[in-house]
Order: structure tokens, then C-alpha cells, then sequence
């Protein structure tokens, strides 16, 4: 199945492609995922996945709770240094230690000076994303303390000398088999160590020697309240409770964003915790603890007892410089749940050795490396799509997809001075600070300009560009891959043919008042490449008695964003929006048939306009082609089914539908799968977070790969749908569209152009 | 302590219910000592040591007939805590939503007897169940001064799912049984 050689002839090491400061590791890194650690991954965010659905729709205020806990984080950043200051004195009062590190260099001395002051010889360790962060294992270790982590996956990266590739189950890349062989070469047990029960139990029989015998116990904190100095540990193995009661000297290690002001705000996120990331309503331990604890420290192998000691460490390194960048500080209000890594469709197939860097993985991990390392290292940020299905599964409502767009937008200068950019930047339309990002940038952000000129020369472009030396040489030029085939433009563009249409409309219609009035946003991905879907849209409103007009086909700034091209799209937003106000103010709703344009006047939008109650204005009068044609009919109480009778589709009743990712991620939207099995037809829908395509994501040749992995999985669940008898394929995004053609080899349909079908057949339409 | 005051017998349902569902049994019993003694046995054998930790919350009177059995262990050396198979203590709240008891982690060693043992038994009075996580922390419910000082909440056995697949009993408990006093 795979094109890539198996485990054990695979020979590049997670270690050794961490730093993605360099185009060609993070190459490397995507290649030795998708080969040895894709399968785990993504089987095991599935099951977080279906567990976090469950689990948060048994909290009944689901949605208040997360504004809660944005809140109290927002509260509690602004104002870290007067917690920082209350905490110190709350831990020092009750006879424990503090200490705010400024660095990773400065943490790591004082707590090798604290292990030497005990005469620590073993430390046993549970999680903590911060001690990986400032690598305080090998500074312990080149001091002579053994170092024994305890965390269950931990063990098996410490064993392995890997780095985490998630940050809730660290060793998700490795399935059983590969924990299995580990073990076999590294410990050569006597008995075979075959099942998952095999394993914990010889690991805990291990590491239960280490929790007797330790001088120290090293944990992290999920959250810290500054008021009464508790300390929250949530875990699910017990090793937490081992590591903060058994040895007599307790050191807590965490980021100095984990501080919220108040007692009572630790609730929200000891509730949102659990069920956000492994989908369990509680983890099996929530421990809330006041150390140094009262009771006696053991002597479990006889030494005497010693009096119990605690050390809260907390670590500043680039967080409180993360806090004045008025972007980047979002991810401080981050608490570690992995529910944006799950999600993720790219994450699903690659996991945090690719999509992540040397400690962070996933959507929120590169504003963290970046924010405590280097921008450099954010580099796999730009593996994110912008699908955006992670946004409405933060529990604190962080904008993770304009993060990495922001991180996106700096690489893009950091990178950037290349004459032959700030040639084709300027000839194809960029805004100067855009003109320094790279000449693939500048293709694939200002597709408007190569689409108006290859629909003027089809169908001759059409012909070149298919072509493979062509091919070949836009892969060099602008790293196209040379496996895609580029849409063909149209010569006949949706414009055109409103024209004609409307032309012909006028002979034929009397003068009848329509008081419903919709401009139809005519995208130039509508426009140029599938103008018979516009086309549908617009007889289907028409039909239904709406007076239908079509925009201007402006670049609307969703290319230049999939850049980060941050100052073009702005540019670009703020013109179409003004336009698009004088349309609103006159009483018009926007309707727009592509539902990644959709997203951006719903809510990417935010981001770029100048304007916020513009963007309001936008928001709220901006809807999908079907969401309005639902409303109309109710507001109008004309019965759908009436209307588009499965019955009349000719090519009969059997659907499979797939939601496009950005589409499906506002909210508030209604499911088009639904609405397709209301009017009687027999629907099956996609069970995958996005197609993979996302807009020139899949284009390139240097996330082909991956952009194909995560379309075998809708690819599959389209064939097992299929039977025998193939199912008439339905989807509005048009990038969703290109990839599911080219992975099922068979025409894709927008939903407005079934219900056309419908209404066009024999004996439909309306009466 | 507030809860008892404030007690609703739905809660005892959603309680058993979502106990059971993170992998903890729960069996009712009457309140009196001879109703705790007689389950306690049930549960662990006469014969087999069983660390009892003295209760943090509950009144002592209550385990009195059960101290007395002579495999009922209340003074653990360390030796015997480390390699204790069955360990009973007390809870002082219990949460419907999630089936979690709270134990208090204290000189009565509730926390690591708790802990160290195979086979955890948790005696909850069904009175001091609160609906949800937050009712900890709100004055509403409990004063925060009442609240022990150290605690966790225990929500079914440990596990992992590090090994491939979900293993039950980790470094705690690979079993919690729940008697819920009613």
C-alpha cells in the first residue's frame, strides 16, 4: 500500500528532523510520517475524536463554559505579573519554593541545583510539554541524576530517544507492533511482549522499582490558581499521584501562562480539560493539591524518612515577550487539551513528527515554537490548510488556522528578497510586503490574474498546461506538482453566460415585482472554472421567483490568505467588502455558491477588514446557496419536497455527499447531507474532517503527497458507498470538487446543480 | 459541609450511571456499620490483608465493626503499603456527571492506600454527591475552607491507552468498587 519502504528499512529518525527550520527536514519529516506513523495517528485521533463529541455534549453549557474559560485566560495574561507576584508569596507562606525562570538555560540550573541539594540520584518524571521544551532530561542526566519518565508513552520516547508527537498522548505514532518490537531489541525480555497488557505491565513493573527508590518527583501543571497556590495534575495512569507523593521532594515544572488569578477559575477548565482532549468526561485522576504535602514522606527501601519539600518552577522563556505581540499571544491562552490536533486533517495522516516541531506539533504548535524558540522553526505551521475545522473544537476559542497565517506572512519575509518574487509579486498584482514571498506564493496567491488570462486563451492554455513538459516545468518554477492536472479554465465564463441568460430572460418575462433580491457572488473559481454551477444556482433562485443579479468577479483575497500573503488579502477584503456594503445597504443578500469564499466573508474576514461592523454587515448578510434558498422557502412556507422531489433527478436517488471543511466549520449552518435526505434521496455523507484538496494545498508539490493521503480515506468511503452502483457525488467546495474527481475518476455535482436537475426534468419545477 | 443539604436522589442515579461507565462498580448499602462491614467483607475476603485508611470525612464509628476483623490492616508499614493488594478509604464527595469520588490525600494515607493498591474500595455517603466538577468550587456547594487540602478525583480505575490498546490498572487500581451509602 504504501510507496515508501517498510519501518524497519526506514532510516530517518524522528530526532533528527525536529528543527524544521529548513524547507528540506520538514520534506524529509513528511516523508518518514506519512511511511511509518500515519496509520496510528490517525486511527488513534479518531477514537479522541468520537470520545471529545460524546463527552462535551454531555455538558449541557458547552458553549458558555468555553467563553468562560476564554475569558478567565484573556483576565489572566493581562495580568501575569501581579499573579506571579501573589502566587509567589501563597507558595512561600505555606512553606514551598518558587521560582521564575526567565529561560530554559536558568530553569534547568536552579532545578539541577535543587535535585543536588536533596542528593537526588533518581528523579522520576510525568509529562510535561514544558520540561521537553527547555530539555531539562539532559541536563539532570549530564549531572549524574537518573531521569525516569513515568508517563506510560513518555517511557516509550525515552526508550526510544524520540520526541513527542502530540501533546496529550506523546507516543501516538507508534502502534503496538513498533512498541512491541522496541521493547524486544531494547530489553530483550524473556517472555514475549505481545499485547498492550504485556507491555504496561512489564513497564509498570519497572517503573514502580524507580517510584520506590526516588529522591524526587518532577511533574508539570495543567493549570495553577495564583489565589490559593493549588496545583491541578490531570492523568490517567496513576504516575502523576506516584511522582507527587511518593518521593519526599516534589518539583512542579510549567509555562508561566499556566497561572489564573482565582480559586473558582479553575473549574471551567478542569470540566473542559478531559472531554477536549482524550474525550473523557474526567481523566481517571484530577489531582488538586496544595504541596508540600502534610503527610510523612515514605522510606520505602528503608533510608530514613526525610521532610517533605516543594518547588514550584515556572518558566518564562518567550511568553511574556509572546504576550506584546498582539497576535502570537492567543496561543498563550492554549491549555494543552490536543482537541486542534485531532481534528486536523493534516495531523491525522502525519502527526506531530511532521506537522510539529521540536516540542510543539500540530495547528497551535507552531505560534508556540515560534513563541519560545525561533520563527524558523514554525516552519511546519505552513502545512496548515486553513480548513478551520479545529476552531470551533478550541475550548478557549483560539483562531488557529489566522495564527498560522500570521506565522505564514513572517516566514514569507523572512524568506523573502528574491528578485525573481519581487518581479512576479509585482507583475501578478501582490501588495509590496507581499512582493517578498516566494514565486510560488506569488502563483498561487493571485490565481485571479492567471485564471482571467488562461480562461481568454482557452482552450489553448488548457492544452499547454496539460502538457508534460509543462508540467514539469511549473513543478520547477512554482512547485506545481507535476501528478495534478490544473482545472481547466473555461472561454465561456459564468459572467458570460449570466449575460446571455439574462438576455434572453428579459424577451421572455413580463414586468412582475420580485421584492426578494439576491446578488450572487460570482467567485473567480465559479467564474472561470465551473461556471454551469453558478449557472445553476442562478435558474434555481430565478425559478423559485428571486430576483437574481451577479457580482463583479474581483480577487476576493482567499488565494493571497492560503499564502499568508496577509497584506494582499487584507487589500483585497477591504475593496470587495465595500462594494458588496452598497449591494447590503440596498436590501441585497449576498449569496455565494463556493463555500471557502463563503468563509471568508463569514469569518475570515474578521481578520482582514479594516471595519468590524462592515464585517458584521457581511457576516450576517452573506449565505451559501442552499442556506438561503432554505430560508426563502420557509419565510415563504413553500414545502421543500414539493418543490425538489428526489423522485425527479434523473440520475436517481442515491447520493454521496461530501461537506466542505470550511463550509462545515462556521456553525449554525445547516447540514446540505440532511437537507438532500429530507428531499427523499438516499444519502450517504462523508465521514472525513476535509478532502484534502484545500484550495492550492494539494497543488503543490511539496503537500501532494499528503494532500492524497487524506483523500484515499473520503476516496474509500466513496467506493464503499458506491456498492455495485455508483452514487451521483455531491459537494460545493470546487477544490473538494478536483479532488475527489481525480481520486474517483467521475464527474462531482454542486448541490444547486441536482436541485437544478430537478427542477429542469419532466414534470418538475414549479406549477 | 453544605451538600447534604442541598442533595437531590437524582444525582445518585446519573452518578452510578456514569461510574459505571468510566469502568467503576457501585454497590448501594444501608448506613450502618453492620450494612458497611457486611459489604466491605463481600468485597474483600477475611482472610486477605486489607489496608483500611481511617476516614477523612466520614464518622469513625461507621468502619468501627469492620477495624476490628483481624486481616484489617489500619497502621501500614511502608512495606505493607507498597505491596498492599486491597485498600479501602472514605470519600468526602462524589460527582453525578462523571461517577468520580473524591478522596483526600492526608496523614490518613486515604491518597496512597488509594493508590499503591490493586483493588480499590471507596466508601461515598450518596448525600455528599454534587451534580457536576465546579460544584468543588463554588461556596454554593462547599466552603472552600471545608475542602480538604489535598485531593484527587477518582474516576474509575487507571489506565492507559499507551500500549496500542486500553489497559486497565497502571501504576493505580486496575479496579474501583464504589459503596454507596444511601
Amino acid at each position: 500500500m504504501s510507496q515508501y519502504p517498510a519501518d524497519a528499512d526506514f532510516r530517518i529518525k524522528p530526532r533528527e528532523v525536529a528543527d524544521k527550520s529548513s524547507r528540506e527536514t520538514l520534506s524529509k519529516a513528511i516523508r518518514m510520517a506519512l511511511a511509518v506513523e500515519s496509520e496510528p495517528v490517525r486511527r488513534n485521533t479518531n477514537t479522541f475524536n468520537q470520545n471529545r463529541y460524546t463527552a462535551v455534549r454531555t455538558i449541557d453549557d458547552y458553549e458558555a463554559l468555553k467563553d468562560r474559560a476564554r475569558a478567565i485566560k484573556e483576565k489572566a495574561i493581562e495580568q501575569i505579573e501581579s499573579s506571579v507576584a501573589v502566587l509567589r508569596k501563597v507558595i512561600e507562606e505555606r512553606g514551598g519554593h518558587f521560582y521564575l525562570a526567565k529561560d530554559g538555560a536558568d530553569a534547568n540550573a536552579y532545578i539541577l541545583e535543587v535535585c543536588q541539594k536533596h542528593q537526588a540520584k533518581l528523579a522520576v518524571k510525568s509529562k510535561s510539554m514544558t520540561s521537553e521544551e527547555i530539555r531539562l532530561n539532559g541536563v539532570l542526566e549530564g549531572a549524574g541524576i537518573e531521569v525516569a519518565e513515568t508517563d506510560l508513552a513518555e517511557f516509550i520516547l525515552q526508550v526510544a530517544d524520540e520526541q513527542p508527537s502530540h501533546i496529550v498522548a506523546p507516543a501516538i505514532h507508534r502502534s503496538r507492533e513498533r512498541i512491541s518490537k522496541l521493547f524486544k531489541d531494547v530489553f530483550h525480555p524473556e517472555q514475549p511482549l505481545e499485547t498492550g497488557e504485556d507491555l504496561t505491565k512489564f513497564a509498570r513493573e519497572i517503573l514502580r522499582r524507580k517510584f520506590l527508590t526516588a529522591d524526587v518527583g518532577i511533574s508539570g501543571a495543567n493549570i495553577i490558581d495564583a489565589e490559593t497556590g493549588t496545583i491541578v495534575l490531570v492523568e490517567n495512569e496513576g504516575n502523576i499521584r506516584m511522582v507527587t507523593q511518593a518521593p519526599p521532594v516534589h518539583i512542579a515544572v510549567a509555562g508561566v501562562e499556566k497561572i489564573v488569578p482565582h480559586w473558582e477559575d479553575l473549574a471551567p477548565f478542569i470540566e473542559l480539560l478531559a472531554p477536549s482532549g482524550t474525550g473523557q468526561p474526567l481523566s481517571q485522576y484530577t489531582n488538586i493539591l496544595h504541596p508540600p504535602l502534610k503527610m510523612p514522606s515514605f522510606s520505602f527501601d528503608g533510608r530514613p524518612r526525610r521532610e517533605r519539600a516543594f518547588y514550584l518552577v515556572l518558566v518564562d522563556n518567550g511568553r511574556l515577550r509572546m504576550r506584546h505581540d498582539t497576535e502570537l499571544k492567543r496561543a498563550l491562552y492554549c491549555m494543552r487539551c490536543s482537541a486542534c490536533l485531532n481534528v486536523c486533517p493534516v495531523f491525522q495522516v502525519l502527526g506531530g513528527h511532521a506537522f510539529g516541531g521540536e516540542t510543539y506539533s500540530g495547528g497551535i504548535g507552531g505560534a508556540w515554537e515560534a513563541g519560545t524558540g525561533s520563527l524558523e522553526k514554525a516552519r511546519f505551521s505552513e502545512l496548515c490548510t486553513g480548513c478551520s475545522r479545529c476552531v470551533r473544537q478550541c475550548p478557549v476559542r483560539i483562531d488557529i488556522p489566522w495564527l498560522n497565517t500570521v506565522l505564514h506572512d513572517r516566514l514569507n519575509q523572512l524568506d523573502g528578497k528574491g528578485a525573481a518574487a519581487l518581479f512576479f509579486g509585482k507583475l501578478f498584482g501582490s501588495e509590496s510586503r507581499d512582493r517578498e514571498a516566494g514565486v510560488e506564493k506569488q502563483f498561487f496567491g493571485n490565481y485571479a490574474t492567471f485564471a482571467k488570462a488562461g480562461s481568454a486563451f482557452a482552450p489553448l492554455s488548457n492544452g499547454i498546461s496539460a502538457l508534460s513538459p509543462v508540467r514539469h516545468l511549473m513543478e520547477k518554477m512554482v512547485g506545481l506538482d507535476h501528478r495534478r492536472r490544473l482545472p481547466a479554465f473555461q472561454k465561456n465564463t459564468f459572467t458570460k453566460k449570466f449575460a446571455a441568460w439574462q438576455k434572453g430572460r428579459e424577451k421572455s418575462s413580463g414586468g412582475k415585482a420580485r421584492p426578494a433580491k439576491v446578488l450572487l457572488f460570482a467567485d473567480i473559481y465559479t467564474n472561470f472554472l465551473h461556471p454551469e454551477s453558478g449557472m445553476a444556482a442562478v435558474k434555481v433562485l430565478d425559478a423559485l421567483g428571486i430576483d437574481v443579479r451577479l457580482s463583479d468577479v474581483p480577487a476576493e483575497g482567499r488565494a493571497a490568505l492560503s499564502q499568508g500573503m496577509v497584506e494582499t488579502a487584507a487589500r483585497r477584503a477591504n475593496r470587495v467588502a465595500h462594494d458588496l456594503e452598497n449591494e447590503i445597504d440596498r436590501g441585497w443578500k449576498i449569496v455565494v455558491p463556493e463555500p471557502s469564499v463563503l468563509a471568508l466573508f463569514r469569518r475570515d474576514y474578521k481578520n482582514l477588514l479594516n471595519n468590524n461592523t462592515l464585517f458584521e454587515k457581511l457576516r450576517e448578510n452573506s449565505l451559501g446557496a442552499v442556506e438561503y434558498l432554505g430560508h426563502y422557502l420557509t419565510e415563504n412556507k413553500i414545502p421543500l419536497q414539493a418543490i425538489f422531489d428526489a423522485n425527479r433527478f434523473p440520475p436517481g436517488k442515491r447520493l454521496f455527499y461530501h461537506g466542505h471543511c470550511q463550509r462545515k466549520s462556521l456553525g449554525g449552518i445547516p447540514d446540505e447531507g440532511a437537507l438532500f435526505t429530507e428531499l427523499g434521496f438516499d444519502v450517504v455523507s462523508s465521514k472525513v474532517e476535509c478532502c484534502g484538496m484545500a484550495g492550492s494545498f494539494g497543488y503543490k508539490k511539496e503537500f501532494y503527497d499528503v494532500s492524497m493521503k487524506i483523500g484515499e480515506a473520503l476516496f474509500q468511503q466513496i467506493r464503499l458507498a458506491d456498492g455495485e452502483n455508483p452514487r451521483t457525488i455531491v459537494t460545493g467546495g470546487i477544490s473538494c470538487r478536483h479532488q475527489i474527481e481525480e481520486g474517483v475518476h467521475r464527474p462531482v455535482f454542486h448541490p444547486m446543480e441536482v436541485l437544478e436537475k430537478i427542477l429542469a426534468a419532466e414534470g418538475g419545477g414549479l406549477s | 459541609m453544605k451538600p447534604s443539604e442541598m442533595f437531590d436522589p437524582k444525582w445518585v442515579d446519573r452518578f452510578v450511571k456514569a461510574a459505571e461507565a468510566a469502568a467503576a462498580t457501585v454497590e448501594r448499602i444501608g448506613r450502618s456499620p453492620e450494612a458497611l462491614k457486611s459489604a466491605l467483607v463481600q468485597a474483600a475476603g477475611e482472610t486477605e490483608p486489607v489496608l483500611l485508611a481511617e476516614p477523612d470525612f466520614l464518622p469513625p464509628e461507621l468502619f468501627a465493626p469492620f477495624r476490628e476483623l483481624s486481616n484489617v490492616i489500619t497502621h501500614p508499614d511502608d512495606k505493607q503499603l507498597a505491596s498492599v493488594r486491597i485498600g479501602v478509604t472514605d470519600a468526602f464527595a462524589g460527582i453525578a456527571r462523571t461517577g468520580s469520588v473524591c478522596v483526600s490525600i492526608s496523614k490518613n494515607l486515604g491518597g496512597s492506600v488509594s493508590l499503591f493498591a490493586r483493588e480499590h474500595i471507596a466508601v461515598l455517603d450518596a448525600r455528599s454527591i454534587v451534580p457536576r466538577p465546579r460544584d468543588l468550587f463554588s461556596n454554593h456547594y462547599f466552603q472552600r475552607e471545608r475542602l480538604p487540602e489535598n485531593f484527587v478525583l477518582i474516576t474509575g480505575p487507571s489506565a492507559t491507552a499507551d500500549m496500542g490498546e486500553l489497559v486497565r490498572g497502571v501504576h493505580g487500581p486496575g479496579r474501583v468498587h464504589i459503596l454507596l451509602i444511601i
